[in-house]
């Protein structure tokens, strides 16, 4: 079996080295049978990564021990669901996990795409380069398929992985890491063959807005799980690896505002071509930060050599892109330009420089580590530098969202704008003054994320409202631009998660480490909360205790019974917060308790605990606004027949493809 | 080339956010240093220390007191760390932390609700985790 693995994996080698080497000379010599053959090897590599994926779940799902990676991630005990998430579990796994889905994205764009074939010619190779390096590392550094005798029990899993969210957050992140590939594959194969016109943006569209709705929907995963497993409250903490994701997706939101600008007005070429090289590499920097270890992280997975493989990979990207980009720079300038500084296109540019400043100081914040202990002493940069800039960068931004599609294309005259700004503008002004007098000034941040987010929900219900009185009904006129609509409908989604975001942060009660005893309560933002009893729970591999508490205040009355558990030496504990979501704000009581322990570890016997309590209002609009976001990017990524007859009508009349 | 007005605009918008960086990083941003065990010792002011959990963990009351070392190093330098408060799940004798806090009569005073401890990917039960590095 595991000889079969590899020599999949070796096989697969190949054809991505023939789609390379090959594909690179037929495009560069103009054979044309030889770039379809290393065309078909690229998609033929497809289901050899699939025999080997299978393999290794085969394997997995039967304890074979005798395969190392098996024994080390998973052990006979394992419910079989978590047994087969250890594919991703592990460095071995994560790495074909990314060959599979590489190739999968691969085999799929080439082949819709077929017909494009002077640029295909070269993205073939572009996607052969990046899967040799992936194979590479699984044939011959890092092998999933490397057998030894069978132990009689696996090591098992970490108890915080075992855990339904990593069934969905690890292959969510990777479908998403790994989507930028297909957009930058095309947009280098556009400048290896001279054709940068928007031809592979056209064809990538949808690839990039699937792999940063995955991006997206797998960091929102990550945040619910951090908040509701690990205890702490929180659910983002400007660590490495969670930066890692945000980066990209950051760099790629910026990418799919302005590629409108070139499809539309034929601006921003050598823009849109770093943006997507920034995309795909910042999506390999995470790659190589979750796996080198290299910077401090909660989640610095393990340290091993392949770190030092990826940066080798990293780099040579970065240089191929630089190089590439700085070679076809004649033919990437453009005519037109800017008009006015009052223009769809203005907004549009100002919402990119935002997103990739935020991405920018986000990175600097990761390196600063690294680059710190290179002139002398490691320091780092914790929340209030990341809060500096997500508020700096992030609430302009916010505001362009109810801005832009307000804003006429070209130049939009002033007087008009004053009328069409009148009722956001109004909306956000009477929003702004509520608000202030609620005292919600005790934070201006969250004060203005709060008025700014009134303005955009104002500007969206206007264009819908306007929008639907022309086409006579919201389906038909959705249905009109889908993309454009899915859009809006995505702006009230991240409108939903900044409201969430401040309301939970800005606006946050804390109450930590109280000490109770039965009988006893303590108050909270309105609430009551009385330590009724505490009792002992036993699980099938762990003992501990919940402490019962009624809540009463809010017009609500509850019950919370937080606690932890004790998996017993070598595992440790794991604290089991317990959460209530109030219906009338939205917002949580979140409660954690240890108890009170004597001199040899164990809990007192008058039940005395350590309560920690956080109010967090309005925190549920950030998961409902991750429902929205699915909606509206799947809404923008429909298939529309419309466009397709439009851009077909548009490709005929423009010059006839030469034959390669 | 006649540079319009939108463009110069632009131009100046990029400074403007390359100003507030730099300004902000001058004034706040240097962050706060991050050290081992072995060379935290003469350090001044709060530090960030990041370190391996050796030896026992003495429990009173809500405070531990426990020896840490660097990681991965044969290096013998060992620091105590007092800390009050809760702590994560994973915290346990070889786990990896990252503390806050600073020096005080030799051991580290450490800044309840500070520390985090690294999330392995590997579960190896401590007696054969040297078989796995």
């Amino acid at each position: 079996m595991a000889a079969l693995g590899r020599a999949a994996l070796l096989l697969a080698f190949g054809l991505f080295a023939y789609a390379l080497i090959a594909g690179s000379y037929a495009a560069w010599r103009k054979r044309r049978r030889l770039a379809l053959s290393a065309q078909n090897a690229l998609i033929a590599a497809f289901p050899a990564t699939l025999v080997a994926s299978a393999i290794l779940l085969v394997a997995l799902g039967r304890h074979d021990f005798t395969f190392a990676y098996v024994a080390e991630h998973t052990s006979r005990n394992l419910p079989l669901g978590y047994t087969l998430s250890a594919f991703w579990g592990g460095q071995e796994g994560s790495l074909l996990l990314w060959l599979v889905i590489l190739t999968g994205y691969a085999a799929l764009a080439v082949w819709l795409n077929r017909r494009q074939r002077e640029l295909i010619a070269w993205t073939v190779p572009v996607f052969g380069l990046i899967a040799v390096f992936f194979s590479f590392m699984l044939c011959f550094v890092s092998s999933p398929f490397h057998q030894q005798v069978a132990p009689a029990d696996g090591k098992g899993m970490v108890p915080s992985l075992q855990n339904p969210y990593m069934l969905a957050h690890p292959p969510m992140l990777y479908l998403g890491y790994v989507g930028l590939s297909v957009p930058f594959a095309f947009a280098m194969g556009a400048l290896l063959s001279g054709r940068t016109d928007e031809r592979w943006i056209v064809a990538t569209r949808r690839w990039t807005l699937a792999a940063w709705t995955f991006l997206g929907v797998g960091q929102l995963l990550g945040a619910h799980w951090a908040y509701t497993e690990i205890g702490w409250g929180g659910y983002y903490a400007w660590d490495p690896v969670e930066n890692a994701a945000l980066m990209p997706w950051l760099a790629a939101t910026a990418f799919l505002h302005s590629v409108m600008i070139q499809e539309k007005r034929g601006m921003l070429k050598v823009w849109n071509m770093v943006l997507v090289a920034l995309a795909f590499n910042l999506s390999v920097f995470g790659t190589f930060l979750t796996r080198s270890g290299v910077i401090n992280s909660v989640h610095s997975f393990s340290q091993s050599p392949i770190g030092a493989w990826i940066l080798g990979f990293l780099i040579f990207t970065v240089a191929f892109s630089v190089v590439l980009i700085r070679w076809r720079l004649p033919l990437l300038r453009t005519k037109t330009r800017l008009e006015s500084l009052v223009s769809r296109e203005a907004t549009f540019v100002y919402n990119n420089l935002l997103l990739v400043a935020l991405a920018l100081t986000i990175l600097w914040g990761v390196l600063w580590p690294v680059l710190s202990q290179a002139v002398g002493q490691t320091r780092s940069l914790s929340k209030p530098y990341y809060d500096f800039f997500l508020h700096t960068f992030g609430l302009p931004l916010i505001l362009l969202m109810g801005i832009g599609p307000l804003v006429a294309w070209r130049k939009a005259s002033v007087r008009s704008l004053g009328k069409t700004f009148l009722i956001p503008f109004g909306v956000a002004v009477v929003t702004g003054g509520v608000l202030l007098g609620l005292g919600f000034d005790s934070s201006w941040a969250g004060l203005l994320a709060y008025t700014f987010s009134a303005f955009v929900v104002a500007s969206i219900v206007l264009e819908f409202v306007r929008g639907r009185a022309a086409a006579g009904g919201i389906r038909r006129l959705v249905s009109r631009n889908r993309r454009r609509y899915g859009g809006y409908i995505v702006h009230a989604a991240v409108v939903l998660l900044a409201i969430g975001i401040a309301g939970s942060s800005a606006y946050q009660t804390i109450r930590e480490n109280t000490q109770l005893r039965p009988g006893q309560s303590m108050e909270i933002a309105g609430y009551t909360a009385t330590y009724r009893t505490i009792a002992d729970v036993k699980g099938a591999d762990y003992t501990g205790f919940r402490s019962v508490l009624t809540v009463t205040g809010h017009g609500e009355g509850f019950t919370v019974d937080p606690g932890t558990n004790y998996y017993g030496p070598v595992v440790g504990s794991s604290t089991e917060a317990s959460i209530y979501h109030d219906p009338r704000t939205l917002g949580d009581f979140f409660a954690t308790a240890s108890c009170v322990t004597t001199a040899s570890g164990a809990c007192r016997a008058d039940g005395a605990i350590d309560l920690t309590l956080l109010v967090k209002p309005l925190i549920n609009l950030i998961w409902v606004g991750g429902f929205v976001f699915v909606f509206g990017a799947l809404v923008a990524m429909w298939p529309d027949a419309v466009e397709q007859r439009r851009l077909a009508a548009r490709y005929a009349a423009g010059a006839a493809p030469a034959g390669i | 080339m006649g540079a319009s007005p939108a463009r110069l605009v632009i131009a100046l918008s990029v400074a403007a956010a390359l100003a507030i960086f730099v300004v902000y990083t001058a004034l706040a941003g240097a962050g706060v240093a991050q050290l081992t065990p072995s060379t935290v010792s003469a350090a001044k002011g709060s530090v960030i220390l990041v370190g391996q959990v050796v030896g026992p963990i003495h429990v009173s009351g809500d405070t531990r007191r426990f020896a840490v070392k660097d990681i991965r190093s044969a290096n013998t330098d060992r620091v105590y760390v007092d800390y009050r408060g809760s702590v994560p799940d994973l915290f346990k004798r070889g786990a990896e932390i990252s503390v806050g806090g600073r020096m005080r009569h030799g051991s580290f005073a450490a800044t309840p609700g500070s520390l985090v401890t690294k999330c392995p990917d590997h579960y190896a039960p401590a007696k054969s985790s040297s078989q796995n590095a």
